[in-house]
């Protein structure tokens, strides 16, 4: 839980997500970030320093440009937890839809009269 | 409920079913209901371990059963409103996760229940992601989602 908050956290800031969206286009190094956004380098490395920290980046030691590298699974499991809470909705209702169906279109076999309108007593 | 604090981390859902608003709010607070679409696809939710007491401070709980290897997944929650047939409002005192679904008649028979969820999950109360979840998490995901993969 701790890796998926620090994930969400750091995905919380526009300018960090903008970040991602173009390293999942490919790695890019500092400078190149830094282009597109009109940010001074120290505040883009601020960025990335929080983004290497919960394990969204990484960054190669190679020479001195560093390119950083988007680390696919961590974004996979904070996009993993709100999909599953989606899904689980989405398959409810349409659970729900056929449920209503059901029970207002056809009698059931025994017997037992549509709710759709009088309704039924509580528990 | 509606004038709580937003930007905790929110989740929206809504959807419309050609059925009258009555109905709909029953079958979301009635376990014979429950029973036949709590569960996602694969997933059960068998009428014994459904237990509904619906008024402020009730319980509702469930059991879901998954239907390959009879995995379990209780869920506990607490009703923290009640308000037949426009409104329902559930706590899971676990997560502190707060469920609102509001029910709108469209008129013709038709409903669109709206779920509203906040504090998802409790992990998310820095100050700092509550600054930037001000926005839906279900458009976050849909953004996420749309990333171009490897």
């Amino acid at each position: 839980m701790d890796q998926l908050d620090a994930t969400f956290t750091a995905l919380a800031d526009p300018t960090r997500r903008a970040i991602v969206a173009r390293l999942a286009e490919g790695d890019a190094t500092v400078n190149e970030l830094a282009a597109p956004f009109d940010m001074t380098l120290p505040g883009i490395s601020k960025h990335l320093k929080v983004l290497e920290r919960c394990g969204l980046i990484s960054r190669t030691r190679r020479a001195q440009f560093r390119p950083c590298h988007l680390e696919r699974q961590a974004l996979d499991a904070a996009a993993g937890w709100i999909e599953e809470n989606r899904r689980t909705w989405a398959q409810r209702f349409d659970k729900l839809g056929a449920h209503l169906r059901d029970i207002q279109q056809a009698p059931s076999p025994d017997g037992t009269a549509s709710q759709g309108k009088e309704g039924q007593a509580r528990e | 409920m509606s004038d709580q604090a937003p930007g905790v981390g929110e989740l929206i859902y809504t959807r419309v079913f050609d059925a009258p608003r009555e109905l709909v709010f029953r079958c979301m607070i009635e376990p014979e209901h429950l029973t036949h679409f709590w569960g996602p696809a694969g997933v059960s939710t068998p009428l014994e371990n459904i237990k509904v007491d619906p008024r402020p401070g009730g319980i509702f709980e469930t059991v879901m059963v998954n239907d390959a290897d009879g995995s379990q997944y209780p869920m506990r929650a607490v009703y923290a409103e009640v308000a037949e047939p426009e409104r329902l409002v559930w706590t899971e005192p676990g997560t502190g996760m707060t469920t609102t679904s509001t029910f709108s008649d469209l008129g013709g028979g038709r409903t669109e229940v709206r779920i509203h969820q906040v504090n998802v999950p409790e992990a998310f109360r820095s100050p700092e992601a509550q600054a930037g979840f001000a926005t839906s998490l279900d458009r976050f995901a849909a953004y996420l989602a749309a990333l171009p993969g490897d």
